[in-house]
């Protein structure tokens, strides 16, 4: 197996398009630090004094809470105020926009980049070999069937996770050198107390929350490309999925109960974090459920349909 | 001396109704290159498709160095080196790449080994240039290094002249005589060149519409009749009735207005002096090859029991 997924590395990294990723990976991570470089810059007066900063948010906050208003982002105004409070009480600054942990934060859009870039090999992968004509001499090998497509699967997996690589190291060094170390300590309100928690663990999460529907769009890219051995086919559908599929599902979420048992009204788990499920009733062990019921029907798709069929022309 | 290595057990292949391998069976022997001849479109492909497991039967067996491809794949497929139509390969690779991967699907192929296969197949020169800046030939060639490298017992070349230059396709040829001779390989090669199969087959299998017509050797499916000489002479078609009477030995047969007669060499004189002696202008007489073409196009003729075109 070892050997196999060896194969399928030396394949990928012999053509040019796989440099190009790479390329652009490090391209995009540039532009993320340039843009939040910039987006800083038109706010610097904020990071002057936080002490007094949040002072004077906490009395907006009391004044909302004594109006009964709604404070943005859904947030509950009594948190907020106690959470300020801790970190005034513990000298401990908020992280704002010049800070490591904020520059991370606002980079998860590099998921989808890395996602798009998953699904394009995933897409390939398969019907490459189809196109090739390469596949008849890939099959007529003393390896059976399943073992080849899984080493094709770790591989995309694999793909993903050197890119996933790259993104980090290269975000990490250019979030220290360019932005401030900030705080590494996230103060949480939790059972009607604050926590300190790991900043770092939070941003995991938050990528690793991130990367669900990729990684499930991913899958079927890889399934569309085994089943029916065309690459465009698998591109174009979890492309249009990716982009579309999330905005399209919470559309129709709002209309129809049914829409909790598509695939994307169950990626997104941080909803569940944030007490927002999409379709009232829905829980995490639901999503985590449906995702794992899609993933399964995708799989078992792609290994029984490869290895049945005949290769002919 | 030789035993037997690939053998095919009644195999059918239906694709929804339609029947395209019709219940074929043949065996294959060690140090023989078995000739798979048949017309575009008769199930040579196919058939070689199911020999190394690309294609699922849907009833019969086929069955190489004991194993079964159905049930005992993997066991069966490594004794196997094969080319299926082209030679296509990763192009964006070199041909030495293009040499490690498929070794790498094998146990204990070592580097030695592959380059023992490149020098065997005259690409040493070119073997670290990427595969599109191949020709033809140098692709063909590398696709029969590939099918080499595990040292197989049964080597599968599917049409492997196709689209080379005479040159080429000579060498090609006696390369599979040397394989077959000196390694002891079994070598199956299809091809609807009838004049290639002739120089480089031992044995011979025709399929046609899917059905196996025809296995013999080559020397009894080439050399079986006497010899045929072709007499051109003026007014043939009156004359021949008169000649049939005069030389009721022998097989006289009027093909577009010459004269096929079954006999020796030494008759010929004969003939030519009774033709003069009819007042009938002789221009030729030469020795009529009965070719493999001939004879295929005998065994495939759809017309039972007519003589054929010789």
């Amino acid at each position: 197996m070892f050997n196999l997924i060896r194969n399928e590395w030396m394949k990928l990294f012999s053509r040019p398009a796989t440099y190009v990723m790479t390329g652009l990976i490090v391209l995009a991570v540039i532009a993320a630090t340039v843009i939040t470089l910039f987006i800083s810059s038109l706010g610097e007066e904020q990071s002057d004094n936080w002490q007094s900063q949040l002072q004077a948010e906490n009395a907006q906050l009391e004044q909302t809470i004594e109006n009964g208003e709604e404070w943005f982002a859904g947030q509950d105004p009594e948190e907020q105020l106690a959470i300020n409070q801790y970190a005034l009480d513990n000298n401990i600054p908020p992280n704002d926009m010049n800070t490591v942990w904020t520059y991370l934060e606002n980079s998860t859009f590099l998921i989808s980049i890395i996602g798009l870039f998953a699904i394009i090999v995933a897409s390939g992968i398969v019907a490459g070999e189809f196109s090739w004509g390469t596949i008849k001499l890939l099959m007529i090998r003393p390896i059976a069937r399943w073992k080849i497509l899984l080493s094709k699967f770790i591989t995309v997996g694999a793909f993903g996770l050197f890119l996933v690589a790259i993104t980090a190291v290269l975000s990490v060094i250019l979030g220290f050198i360019f932005f401030d170390p900030g705080s590494s300590v996230r103060l949480v309100f939790e059972d009607g107390q604050i926590v300190e928690k790991s900043m770092a663990a939070y941003i995991v999460r938050v990528y690793l929350f991130n990367s669900i529907d990729v990684i499930m769009l991913t899958t079927m890219a890889f399934m569309i490309s085994a089943v029916f051995r065309s690459s465009s086919l698998a591109i174009g559908i979890s492309l249009f999925l990716l982009f579309v599929g999330g905005t399209a599902t919470g559309f129709i979420a709002v209309y129809y109960d049914w829409a909790k048992y598509s695939l994307f009204a169950n990626t997104n788990l941080s909803l569940y974090e944030m007490n927002m499920p999409l379709v009232e009733g829905m829980t995490m062990q639901f999503s985590i459920i449906m995702i794992l019921i899609y993933f399964s029907v995708f799989m078992t798709l792609a290994f029984t349909i490869f290895t049945k069929r005949d290769i002919a022309s | 001396m030789s035993t037997q290595v690939v053998e095919l057990r009644k195999v059918t292949k239906k694709i929804r109704s339609k029947t395209i391998i019709d219940d074929i069976s043949f065996n294959v022997y060690t140090g023989e290159v078995f000739g798979f001849l048949g017309p575009n479109g008769a199930g040579k492909t196919t058939t070689i498709r199911m020999i190394v497991g690309l294609m699922e039967m849907s009833s019969g067996d086929i069955v190489i160095n004991g194993k079964s491809i159905k049930t005992d794949f993997e066991d069966a497929v490594r004794h196997v080196g094969a080319i299926v139509e082209n030679p296509e390969m990763y192009k964006f690779m070199s041909g030495y790449k293009n040499l490690v991967h498929y070794s790498r699907m094998y146990k204990g192929i070592s580097k030695e080994k592959i380059d023992e296969v490149v020098k065997l197949v005259g690409l040493e020169g070119r073997i670290n240039e990427k595969v599109k800046t191949y020709s033809l030939g140098m692709r063909q060639r590398l696709g029969i290094a590939q099918s080499l490298l595990h040292d197989p017992k049964v080597l599968i070349l599917d049409e492997p002249t196709n689209g080379l230059d005479p040159a080429g396709i000579r060498e090609i040829r006696d390369y599979i005589r040397k394989l077959a001779k000196e390694r002891d390989m079994a070598v199956i090669v299809s091809s609807h060149l009838l004049s290639e199969m002739e120089m480089m087959c031992d044995r011979i299998g025709i399929i046609q519409h899917g059905k196996l017509k025809d296995v013999q050797l080559i020397e009894d499916f080439v050399g079986t009749q006497s010899q045929v000489y072709k007499i051109e002479i003026s007014n043939a078609d009156q004359i021949v009735a008169k000649m049939r009477a005069s030389f009721s030995a022998w097989e006289i047969e009027l093909v577009n207005q010459d004269l096929l007669i079954n006999c020796k060499k030494e008759d010929i004189p004969e003939i030519i002096k009774w033709c003069v002696e009819e007042g009938v202008a002789v221009y030729g007489a030469a020795k009529a090859a009965r070719t493999l073409e001939d004879r295929f196009l005998e065994v495939t003729s759809d017309k039972k029991g007519e003589p054929a075109n010789v």
